[in-house]
């Protein structure tokens, strides 16, 4: 049975979001900026008011690896998988780490366009995976 | 310029995989050898130093100074793994000059050969890797350095081969120093040859995994002349850190490629040793992996971003080449304990300790610690 744990307040906002199957990062509403992971302050003005603003566009992946070694022995049956990193230009200075699916490793390249899938499930925490863009851009 | 400490003496349990002692044991031994080292008694020793992070919760101070019966008038602590390794000599010098003590000593090390999970649970302090990262099995150091390797790669045409110089180089350096973890020579088709781990890293491009403390000795120029062994100078020490936490610092910084700590702390080192990069004879610097050694090379200043890997191929990294860099084999091939075997073998090859793996007239020596987003650079003198 998987662990139920909960995390600070600001973390679990992001959760909240992707079980509506939205992705949104923390966004300052005094300076405009994104940062990530979430903070208790704007680390970059310092304002405590901070939103959530969504990314509705495809991402971009920035890098990634093929996780063949099982640091934690709760991943040993998962192994190999991909792990990428991902970049989206309607949410800069944030980069996501998520595991990416639906690909070849020789086929997954750096700049290669992505869409995210949320897990469909009542976990309070779920996956958000991305997988090569195959639909119109949703912009 | 006259400096105002030095390192008497320095030990370090021999390096191994599983030492079959726990941690505190392996730090009595290594603070014990260190002193006979220095020819100096623990009755002698009224400083006591180690990192903030890692030493705190599995070898305190006071019971250190217990069990060597150690009046302690002086403790202090800095950042946490190689960083502190490195820049304790900084906080070690203020005392020493303002009176606070006379002789401190410093020790860092690891159960992580043994401990169940290794050196992988260490992340798990970080309260956003668990709530954003673990969960996809991102979780192990090796992970976080094929993602900078695999970018570096993208932005610098990296080769895979230029990563296999590094740990074949060292290798080398190991197998002529002796006494190291790795007891056999590493080829280029043995490091092709060795199982991918995350890629683009092979585990040949992974630090050894090891049980271990190491331990110096420091006092002042003056005293350091009355003890056992040629002293060896703290010329400068540079400690910098960035403004990004250590959730972020392996996904988030603005410039992946860039360690602008490293650069400052390099910057600062040169400044209060009154040398520059030129006059710096080898390097220990802090290979986690093969891509952070390089990386650092740049970062340090040894040469441009994007330049390391022609500069070791036309310059070389093994002990008669340009710039000897690990000459004990590093963390990829001597042992893994965060760097504070750097220390030891900066102080050995310093002495003309080394035998078979010794610098020609080694003179300065640079050493680094990288406890990302936390850097320190130590730059030692022979006396």
């Amino acid at each position: 049975m998987k662990e139920q744990q909960s995390f600070a307040p600001e973390f679990e906002h992001f959760y909240d979001y992707a079980r509506q199957g939205e992705l949104r990062f923390p966004k300052c509403e005094s300076c405009g900026r994104f940062h990530w992971y979430p903070m208790k302050r704007c680390p970059h003005c310092r304002s405590e008011k901070i939103g959530w603003g969504q990314v509705r566009r495809n991402g971009t992946l920035f890098s990634w690896t093929v996780v063949r070694h099982a640091f934690d022995p709760a991943f040993a049956d998962r192994l190999p998988y991909m792990v990428g990193l991902v970049e989206f230009d309607d949410a800069p200075g944030v980069r996501f780490v998520t595991n990416l699916t639906g690909a070849d490793a020789e086929a997954v390249h750096i700049g290669m366009e992505l869409e995210p899938v949320f897990a469909a499930s009542n976990d309070p925490h779920p996956l958000v995976t991305f997988r090569p863009a195959r639909a119109v851009d949703r912009a | 310029m006259r400096k105002n400490i030095a390192i008497v003496g320095v030990g370090e349990t021999a390096p191994t995989r599983s030492a079959g002692k726990d941690v505190r044991a392996l730090a009595v031994d290594a603070a014990l050898a260190a002193l006979e080292d220095a020819g100096l008694d623990p009755s002698d020793v009224d400083g006591i130093m180690s990192d903030g992070g890692i030493m705190p919760s599995s070898v305190p101070h006071e019971w250190l100074a217990a069990q060597l019966g150690v009046n302690s008038y002086f403790d202090a602590s800095i950042s946490y793994g190689g960083t502190g390794v490195c820049a304790a000599p900084m906080i070690a010098e203020m005392a020493i000059r303002e009176g606070l003590a006379n002789v401190v000593l410093f020790y860092f090390g690891v159960d992580w050969g043994t401990r169940p999970g290794g050196p992988y649970g260490f992340h798990d302090i970080y309260p956003a890797k668990m709530a954003f990262e673990k969960p996809y099995g991102f979780n192990g150091q090796p992970s976080y350095f094929a993602l900078w390797a695999r970018r570096y790669m993208h932005e610098y045409g990296l080769d895979e081969r230029d990563l296999a110089t590094i740990a074949v180089t060292q290798r080398d350096n190991a197998m002529r120093h002796g006494g190291g973890q790795a007891k056999r020579p590493l080829s280029y088709d043995d490091y092709f040859a060795s199982r991918m781990i995350s890629d683009p890293l092979r585990i040949s491009d992974c630090c050894l995994i090891s049980d271990g403390v190491g331990a110096y000795v420091m006092t002042s120029a003056d005293r350091a002349r009355d003890c056992r062994k040629r002293p060896v100078e703290v010329l400068g020490v540079g400690y910098a850190a960035e403004p990004i936490t250590g959730d972020d610092v392996f996904t988030q910084k603005p410039a992946m490629l860039h360690l602008p700590s490293v650069a400052e702390a390099s910057r600062r080192a040169q400044q209060r040793a009154g040398v520059t990069l030129d006059d710096v004879d080898f390097a220990e610097i802090y290979d986690c992996f093969t891509i952070s050694c390089l990386m650092q090379i740049e970062d340090i200043g040894f040469c441009g971003k994007g330049e390391a890997a022609a500069f070791i191929r036309e310059k070389g990294i093994g002990i008669d080449d340009g710039l000897p860099v690990n000459t004990h084999g590093g963390m990829l091939s001597y042992s893994y304990r965060l760097g504070i075997e750097h220390v030891v073998e900066a102080v050995r090859q310093l002495r003309g300790e080394c035998g078979d793996a010794q610098v020609k007239d080694a003179s300065i020596g640079l050493v680094s610690g990288l406890s990302v987003p936390e850097y320190g650079v130590l730059m030692l003198g022979r006396g």
